[in-house]
């Protein structure tokens, strides 16, 4: 059980609900910054969230946030490995496994912890990572095919043999508005050769790297395309996963970014809009510094908004108004402490940020093991209760 | 008297090869090793530190700057030890059991070292245990525990306890730091130090000790 593997309970069933048109247009209009219905919500959930979730609540096995709370969207995942290759098992126990990816990356998951060890890469130079040459961008395996897949197999979770990625579209489309996705570079470097190797060598060789970032996000320029070609007719929307930052501030330097990895990200953001796909970026960390240019790149929503890295969403709409949309920034941190009288006071300030829309609900990065099913289960009630426009929060109330 | 200042400058650009040239003809001059550390190679780390505490260092640079620092001192820390040179303390650095992400950690690694602390890297994943046996064991006066997620930052309290089960929490300074930590946890556990970035490690070390 891992983030990324909600399959569909539509079965063959064709068409959308009437519930489900209700809730892309609820969805629709909060990124358009028009009041819908009512706030929408929904989240990523840790595998290990669901599990606690459903022993608390009493529920089922297969039972799933999504479908039990009905949340407004959720997103998928093709194969974005460089190489479309089954995982090479290198140590496997009932505790941990060691494999190595499509990335080339050699990782160890520990099933107890919840997230992976990178530990070695094959692509171990800057002269490999220079020569090295990936797989064909729009190789229909990536969207039609079953099979191992680092980004939806390796993280909270371990899972192997993924199910087509069309399959998933087609299952959840019925229920929820669906997104598409794809890793820009910084993700994709960090599995390729490590984030500490990306970083040296960006310090090391800028412009010999840069040209590396070029390549690599032409790349998966191309597998955004070609996703949006084998999903066409079929999403609401696309995500662009890419963490650049952490608590202080980017990693490099906004300079550095703007050169090499931001057209790559306006690239993707344009031609999603020329398919009509509204794009959410997600993207961790402080990102102060450059958070003008991804309105710029007209990006319609920022996610997940850290607030432990200083993101805060009332702040962010005092000083950018309604130029972007927000989704996520209700600290997890508070949410993990159980005291609903705190996570009152969270969820109900965040969401001044809805007025006038341009608001999605959802934690300020995904639901950890630490937050309670009951806690959960509080939250969406609350954001049910106070999120129908229009937003009255009674003390809560703040002037943007 | 060779100029050294082109070592500061090596160490502040992170140019490995020249910092390990000018450091070997130094030493080979007769230049005193603490010299070259105290003088040239810390002021320049901490230089490091201030333009990165000010946005105009980055994670790159400061990872190379590390780095031309670590290779430099490689050079000097046998003849240091030979000497009866004492670094300022000695630092056990890890990050606490259930997490394993590492960059965070020697980001801090780097910057102690070149804050003239001798740093032990425990690695990720480090048990309460395992941070008992490097007080006992190896004599560290510091602990630097790093944790990502706010599901392992717990495991920084559990560390807190097994110190203090073992009889050795009064013969060594803690500090705590990691994209969930603040002062105010830091203050909950009982930490003796907390820095919000890599660079203010060396201050909080400092200030712990007293």
């Amino acid at each position: 059980m891992s983030m990324f593997d909600t399959k569909g309970q539509a079965g063959g069933q064709n068409g959308r609900k009437p519930n489900t048109l209700k809730k892309l247009e609820r969805l629709n209009r909060a990124l358009s910054h028009q009041e819908p219905d009512r706030v929408p919500i929904s989240d990523f959930f840790w595998g290990g969230f669901t599990r606690r979730w459903q022993q608390e609540l009493g529920l089922p096995p297969d039972a799933n946030p999504y479908y039990h709370y009905d949340l407004d969207w959720i997103v998928t995942v093709p194969n974005m490995d460089p190489w479309i290759r089954p995982f090479e098992t290198v140590k496997e126990t009932p505790e941990e496994v060691v494999v190595k990816t499509g990335f080339g990356s050699i990782l160890h998951k520990h099933f107890e912890f919840p997230m992976p060890e990178m530990r070695g890469w094959e692509t171990d130079s800057f002269e490999k990572l220079e020569r090295a040459k990936f797989d064909d961008p729009a190789d229909s395996r990536r969207f039609f095919a079953g099979g191992d897949n680092q980004i939806a197999g390796v993280g909270d979770g371990f899972q192997r043999n993924t199910p087509p990625w069309i399959e998933t579209v087609k299952s959840l489309r019925p229920d929820f508005p669906v997104y598409g996705s794809i890793i820009e570079v910084s993700e994709c470097l960090t599995r390729l050769i490590g984030q500490q190797n990306a970083m040296l060598w960006m310090a090391e060789e800028p412009e010999r790297m840069g040209a590396i970032i070029n390549r690599i996000g032409q790349f998966y320029f191309e597998t955004a395309k070609a996703e949006m070609v084998a999903g066409k007719g079929l999403l609401d929307g696309f995500v662009i996963w890419g963490d650049v930052a952490y608590k202080k501030s980017t990693f490099m330097s906004p300079k550095y970014w703007r050169e090499y990895f931001k057209p790559w990200v306006a690239k993707i953001t344009d031609h999603a809009h020329a398919n009509g796909l509204p794009v959410i970026y997600h993207g961790c960390g402080n990102v102060k510094a450059i958070f003008q240019d991804y309105i710029d790149m007209r990006v319609d929503a920022y996610n997940p908004l850290e607030a432990k890295a200083g993101m805060d969403v009332i702040e962010l709409r005092r000083q950018f108004g309604h130029g972007i949309g927000f989704c996520g920034n209700s600290d997890i941190q508070v949410w993990e402490t159980g005291d609903h009288e705190a996570i009152r006071r969270e969820v109900l300030r965040k969401l001044n940020a809805a007025r006038g829309g341009g608001y999605i609900f959802q934690s300020d990065h995904s639901v950890s093991s630490a937050v309670s099913g009951r806690t959960y289960d509080y939250i969406v009630k609350l954001v049910r209760d106070f999120g129908n426009y229009p937003i009255e929060l009674g003390e809560f109330n703040e002037r943007l | 008297m060779q100029d050294l200042k082109p070592l500061h400058n090596a160490i502040l650009t992170g140019d490995a090869k020249t910092a390990k040239a000018i450091t070997e003809k130094a030493l080979a001059d007769g230049i005193e090793p603490i010299i070259l550390v105290q003088d040239h190679m810390m002021p320049a780390m901490a230089e490091v530190g201030r333009r990165f505490e000010c946005n105009e260092y980055f994670v790159p640079e400061l990872l190379l700057a590390g780095r031309a620092m670590k290779g430099a001192l490689e050079l000097i820390r046998p003849r240091l030890t030979a000497s009866g040179a004492k670094p300022t303390a000695r630092v056990a650095v890890g990050t606490v059991k259930g997490d394993l992400h590492d960059i965070g950690k020697n980001l801090v690694a780097a910057m102690l070292e070149g804050g003239g602390y001798e740093v032990i890297d425990l690695g990720v994943n480090v048990t309460p245990e395992q941070f008992v046996a490097a007080v006992k064991e190896k004599g560290a006066q510091i602990l630097a525990l790093s944790a990502l997620l706010t599901t392992t930052m717990p495991a920084m309290k559990t560390t807190m306890d097994a110190l203090q089960s073992a009889g050795v929490r009064q013969q060594v300074k803690v500090l705590v730091g990691g994209a969930p930590i603040t002062q105010k946890y830091a203050d909950e556990i009982g930490a003796d130090g907390f820095s919000e970035s890599a660079a203010g490690a060396v201050s909080a070390a400092k200030k712990a000790l007293g």
